[in-house]
């Protein structure tokens, strides 16, 4: 399937993440443009035209966010979370690696537009790659005058600085990532007062996700009507989809948004091997609720999705067909949710721990009737209790799962063991 | 202000309350771990769980903001089954440790899971297994397991005292709270942990497994280790003291102690401790000892009439025994010669004197002198806390070293100590030229000149002027300061208070009971007996070799006498010089009121025996009243008398009749050592066994260069002392607070070293000393 690409450009122009490449093909041209065409007010807006939402996992409408910055003459930062740790998401990987220059550009216009002075990319520990694809492309871009002091005469200076977290999936969490930022650990902080107005150091901060930024050139080149031409009113744009999971094509795809589920999975990825049945999907990263194969005609935007019973988050499209047994994939994720829980609050803290341990109990033919009440029972004691929402989110899987797929939960405890013959890992942690 | 309807209940609060206090305030406990009000919210445990009607979820009462109209309910299915999850949680990897923790009958788990928890656990799995009484110190454990993570300890220590000497580690279910590098944590105000802790995981040391709830008993007390008097609690068990707590106070104290007052409860029963009578060099009964007292007593006035005895008073005693020994001597010993003992110069007119609300409302607080983390610590976090809520707080020390410090930053102007008065004038002088009172100030000290700029003092003096409510520490080092302090408050427009910082601790209620608190009091006594025109010196819990500045004189008088009676707690420095020295009962073992810095009176508790043959001095008093063949009658005095609530009622200030300041001598001559002293809490003269790990015998500083260049490292080490009376050897450590060519001692050191410091010429490395 041969297609344009605007965010993973690296796609068609090999060596993209060489500064001459890029700039050979209109690389840094956005931004000469907006610090040449648009007063910082001026872009804020076309931001807004454009209905860009944040890519992170909320959605959150990007040029709202900016404009939420109090006027008070503190020193403004914006930072850029390339924490990308949900498991089925490596989205933002892909343009740290192979098309830095193009998020770097959109560091810098947004920088311009809301007037922050130092830049942060937040960089996830294991990223190690990545992190110094981006150390090299900002030298670059350091070297060609593009960030630092009167950037390319136009008055405007910002430092960016790449910082590796030290891998933790909380430091996702914009204000966790500000705490680790800062030195500290990476707990998420108390909200109000959000970011906005006392983010980094206690400035008023932008916090954006890694491909929201990447669109900021593309919109500054292409305008705000070309954003809006392709997704729905409300969710217009282009989103990069992870597919992983049981399909022949597991790999990221650049689409309209509004684009049906089954399409990404059939025709982009390949589909299901031959002779399997999707079971259930999870559209939005591990931490979103599980789609029957009845909602595979789902458009992929953020209303739909929510509309379907799950959420299209940060585009992490987990495929399970029918050898995948439910209740080892549960376990599963959430042990992720376990093993990445910070500790600050109980429910989280204990829940997670609580949980998994009954769910490999199940899993390995251990479990009791009685469990599938508790796990329930400890998911509601968990469910809108937790500080932050890490705690809510390794419930979607489970909470779905044990909706749809009671039976299956149920037969392990009747028979002792995996009624789909899944091989029994040893994963029990004692 | 707020209107909101809580279970039914219309309560009204400030704005930016949040709900559980709003709730607290109708008499509704809405369970917390991780809030404490002087902490602010944090969020973390989930305890506190309450319904909130038209919100979608239950919201935490900790962090949630009251708003106007707002419908709380802290009862109910859902925020019951809330309460019940969070518990459940808890408790799934808490061990079963209640039998034998420290903390069982007094915990807010136990409480809580009695009170709102589940009957049952469900939880099957294997708990994780943590460090089990592991050291924060020699005096904080911590047991990782009992832990809830509520971080009130790592909150407590980094945000509050601002010394982050505990921290988490680790995540999730792993976290644990323990210290930095998994060192000491060395800060003095550790201890105070353990009473924030709501369960059994940080536990005091020298407590641990000494006793439960319900075979101790806790007395409502204060602290005697300083001025500040800290409100507090004891705890015995079979006549010990085994344990104190802060004791917060509604509205007004948070209950914060220090690690010496929190730990340094056991000189009650020391090794060192007093408990025999011991006259002429020979061990005898107290009744024998009381009786030839009594006898040396009627010998002297027989032989020399009225007013050849004098009292001095020192220790720790209660304003009611003040009051009792002041008419024994009137009344039965016939002399009026009775003063306190004092290390400083300076005196506090009351109407000066401020409260800890001057602190809570400062907008600028100036140190004189004194480091108030060093002489009053619990000051010092009562400073923290104004702080916080006011970080455009101005700070400034004035004396002799360095007085703000890294977590209580400021200026530091470094005056001499015989300065300061002059430096505060001239200041003033700079702002007010033709104020009248400000010319009578500095007639005398016109042309003489201070190592300061003009600029640096204009710039001060209109500090002085433009505070809205200063507030002043003082040491009472520099005794024209309370001539430049009744000036300056005159002066001003806005409230000026002043807080001393010196002792003996409970002098306020010495002086209440009408013992006259002035240094000339008890040098013109000491003058007196060095002069033949008193004979006989009983000294009550003073120790003038220790604590009487003028050691030359203290030396002579205690010579001279022909008696020399000193009731103790410890052995004294005296002792060389003593004929009869007296077991005498001390604090928590009499009941009786104490005064502290800010004038506010507290009841000190009689929680333990006295112990050997030690008595109250009430029993001394009677049984030699008896002796003396007088019936000993109780007057009507009350100390209450002249307070206001529990605070002594201030008379009106007025200006100093003399307004003039002393001019001090030349100068020495460049190039030989100041010596200059400060008030420590840890070197109070009152030993400890549980502190000694915490002690350091080198309790001299010198400058860091200094230090550096006699090769002393950061723990200390000893240097000779070159003395104008001879060579000594002393131990001393590097502290960048002290100036160069600057000798700091503490105040009251029961170091002997300390004593004999007299025109030090210079210091050097033991080794190069020239061999005699
Ligand atoms: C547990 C958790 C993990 C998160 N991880 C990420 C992440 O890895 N990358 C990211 O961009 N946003 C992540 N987020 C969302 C961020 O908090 C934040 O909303 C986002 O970075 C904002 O950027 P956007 O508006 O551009 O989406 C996470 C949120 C939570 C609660
Ligand atoms: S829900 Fe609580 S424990 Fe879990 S990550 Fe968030 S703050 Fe940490
Ligand atoms: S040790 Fe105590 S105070 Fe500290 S976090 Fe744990 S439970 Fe809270
Ligand atoms: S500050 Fe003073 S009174 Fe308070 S606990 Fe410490 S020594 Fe005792
Ligand atoms: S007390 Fe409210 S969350 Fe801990």
């Amino acid at each position: 399937m041969s297609q344009k690409y605007y965010l993973l450009r690296n796609r068609e122009i090999p060596n993209i993440d060489q500064m001459a490449v890029y700039q050979s093909h209109g690389g840094y041209e956005a931004l000469k443009k907006a610090l040449n065409e648009y007063k910082p007010e001026e872009l804020v807006d076309l931001v807004k035209k454009s209905g860009l939402r944040g890519r992170g996992g909320a959605g959150f409408p990007t040029g709202m966010k900016w404009g939420f910055l109090p006027n008070d003459g503190r020193k403004r930062y914006l930072v850029v979370n390339s924490d990308e740790a949900e498991p089925g998401t490596y989205k933002d990987r892909e343009i740290i690696e192979q098309n830095p220059h193009q998020l770097i550009e959109g560091i810098i216009i947004s920088s311009y537009a809301t007037k922050a002075r130092e830049a942060y990319i937040y960089c996830r520990g294991e990223f190690l790659f990545g992190a110094e694809q981006l150390q090299r492309a900002v030298a670059e871009a350091y070297a060609a005058g593009y960030l630092g002091e009167n950037i390319l005469g136009s008055g405007f200076s910002v430092d960016l600085k790449v910082y590796r977290g030290a891998g933790a999936y909380i430091c996702g969490e914009e204000s966790a990532l500000l705490e680790s930022l800062e030195g500290r650990r990476g707990n998420p902080r108390l909200k109000p007062p959000f970011p906005a107005v006392a983010g980094l150091y206690g400035g008023p901060t932008v916090v954006n996700n890694v491909e929201t930024i990447t669109n900021v050139p593309a919109i500054v080149t292409y305008g705000a009507d070309w954003y809006t031409s392709m997704g729905t009113a409300k969710s217009p744009g282009l989103k990069i989809f992870s597919v992983s999971g049981r399909v022949v094509r597991p790999d990221n795809y650049e689409i309209p948004l509004a684009t049906p589920l089954r399409t990404l999975i059939d025709d982009y990825a390949g589909g299901v091997l031959p002779g399997r049945r999707i079971k259930a999907v999870i559209p939005g990263g591990s931490s979103v609720p599980l789609l029957l194969p009845d909602k595979l005609d789902t458009p992929l935007d953020y209303e739909s999705v929510l509309q379907a019973g799950s959420m299209l988050g940060s585009g992490g499209c987990i495929v399970l067909d029918d050898s995948v047994c439910i209740v080892g994939a549960t376990a599963r994720l959430v042990k992720f949710y376990r093993e990445e829980s910070c500790g600050k609050c109980t429910p989280c803290r204990e829940g997670t721990y609580w949980m998994t341990d009954v769910l490999e109990r199940i899993e390995h033919g251990l479990g009791t009737e009685e469990d599938l009440d508790t796990l329930m029972d400890i998911a509601d004691n968990i469910g809108g209790k937790c500080f932050c929402p890490l705690g809510d989110a390794s419930l979607g899987v489970l909470v779905s799962a044990m909706k749809f797929f009671r039976d299956e939960f149920e037969a392990h405890v009747r028979e002792h063991a995996c009624p789909m013959g899944a091989k029994l890992y040893d994963t029990v942690n004692h | 202000m707020i209107r909101l309807t809580i279970d039914g209940q219309e309560v009204t609060v400030p704005e930016g309350t949040m709900i559980v206090d709003a709730a607290a305030r109708l008499g509704i406990d809405v369970p917390v771990y991780c809030y404490h009000q002087a902490l602010g919210p944090l969020g973390a445990c989930r305890m506190c769980l309450v319904q909130v009607e038209k919100m979608p979820k239950l919201v935490t009462g900790c962090t949630t903001a009251v708003t106007e109209g707002m419908v709380v309910h802290t009862q109910g299915e859902a925020v019951e089954k809330g309460r019940k999850g969070v518990l459940e949680f808890l408790l799934i990897n808490h061990p079963l440790d209640c039998p034998v923790c420290d903390k069982g009958g007094e915990c807010y788990l136990q409480d809580y899971t009695f009170e709102y928890g589940p009957g049952r656990g469900r939880f099957q799995e294997p708990k994780i297994q943590k460090v089990k009484n592991g050291p924060i110190n020699d005096l904080v454990l911590i047991d990782q397991e009992r832990c809830v993570l509520c971080q009130r300890c790592v909150r407590f220590m980094g945000e509050y005292v601002g010394e982050p000497h505990l921290l988490l580690e680790g995540r999730g279910v792993e976290t644990v709270v323990t210290t930095v590098e998994h060192q000491p944590a060395t800060s003095q105000f550790t201890g105070n942990v353990i009473d924030l802790c709501p369960v059994g995981a940080l536990l005091s040391a020298p407590y641990y497994h000494k006793g439960r709830p319900w075979n101790i008993e806790r007395h409502s007390t204060i602290c005697p280790h300083c001025p500040v008097g800290c409100s507090s609690l004891a705890t015995t068990r079979e006549s010990h003291i085994i344990r104190m707590e802060g004791r917060p106070v509604p509205d007004r104290d948070w209950g914060w102690l220090c690690d010496r007052g929190r730990f340094g409860y056991d000189f009650g029963y020391h090794p060192e401790r007093i408990t025999d009578s011991w006259v002429q060099q020979k061990t005898t009964s107290a009744a024998q000892a009381t009786r030839d007292v009594a006898e040396w007593m009627q010998r002297t006035l027989t032989q020399y009439g009225s007013g050849s005895i004098g009292f001095v008073l020192g220790g720790h005693f209660t304003a009611e025994e003040a009051h009792l020994l002041r008419r024994f001597a009137h009344d039965v010993a016939h002399t009026d010669h009775i003063a306190m003992v004092r290390d400083v110069k300076g005196y506090l007119p009351l109407s000066l004197n401020g409260t800890f609300e001057d602190v809570a409302q400062a907008d600028a607080v100036i140190f004189v002198g004194v480091d108030p983390y060093e002489a009053v610590p619990v000051v010092h976090l009562k400073l923290r806390d104004r702080l916080h809520h006011f970080p455009q707080l101005q700070v400034m020390g004035v004396g002799p070293r360095r007085l703000t410090r890294e977590t209580m930053p400021g200026q530091d102007y470094l005056i001499d100590a015989e300065d300061e008065a002059i430096f505060f004038a001239k200041a003033l002088a700079s702002r007010l030229p033709n104020d009248s009172r400000v010319q009578a100030l500095i007639a005398s000290i016109q042309d003489y000149s201070l190592p300061v700029s003009d600029a640096d003092l204009e710039v001060f003096g209109q500090k002085l002027l433009d505070a809205q409510h200063l507030t002043l520490l003082w040491d009472g080092e520099n005794s024209d300061m309370a001539t430049v302090l009744s000036v300056l408050a005159d002066v001003r427009e806005n409230p000026t208070a002043v807080l001393p910082t010196f002792g003996p601790v409970n002098w306020r209620g010495y002086e209440q009971a009408g013992i006259d608190p002035q240094y000339a009091a008890v040098e013109d006594l000491l003058t007196k007996v060095r002069n033949g025109d008193i004979h006989m010196l009983v000294l009550w819990g003073a120790d003038l070799l220790r604590e009487f500045p003028d050691r030359k004189l203290a030396q002579q008088a205690l010579e001279k006498a022909d008696y020399v009676v000193s009731a103790q707690v410890v052995p004294p420095l005296d002792m060389p010089y003593i004929d009869a020295l007296l077991p005498v009962a001390t604090w928590g073992e009499v009941e009786g009121t104490y005064v502290n810095m800010e004038g506010r009176l507290s009841i000190g508790a009689a929680g333990v025996q006295p112990p050997g043959q030690a008595r109250p001095t009430r029993s001394y008093v009677v049984n030699w009243a008896r002796l003396f063949r007088q019936e000993w009658q109780d007057d009507a005095w009350d100390v209450f008398d002249n307070a206001e609530g529990d605070v002594l009622i201030r008379a009106d200030a007025a200006v100093a009749s003399e307004i003039t300041l002393t001019r001090p001598a030349t100068k020495p001559a460049d190039g030989v050592w100041t010596v200059i002293q400060g008030a420590w809490v840890v070197e109070n003269g009152l030993p400890s066994e549980i502190l000694e790990p915490r002690e350091t015998e080198f309790v001299g500083r010198i400058s860091p260069d200094d230090a550096a260049r006699l090769q002393i490292g950061a723990e200390g080490g000893y240097v000779q002392a070159q003395t104008s009376e001879g060579s000594v050897l002393i131990a001393v450590r590097p502290d960048p607070a002290i100036m160069e060519h600057t000798l700091w001692i503490p105040r009251g050191s029961r170091h002997d070293w300390a004593q004999h410091l007299e025109g030090v010429l210079t210091l050097m490395r033991p080794e190069e000393v020239p061999s005699v």
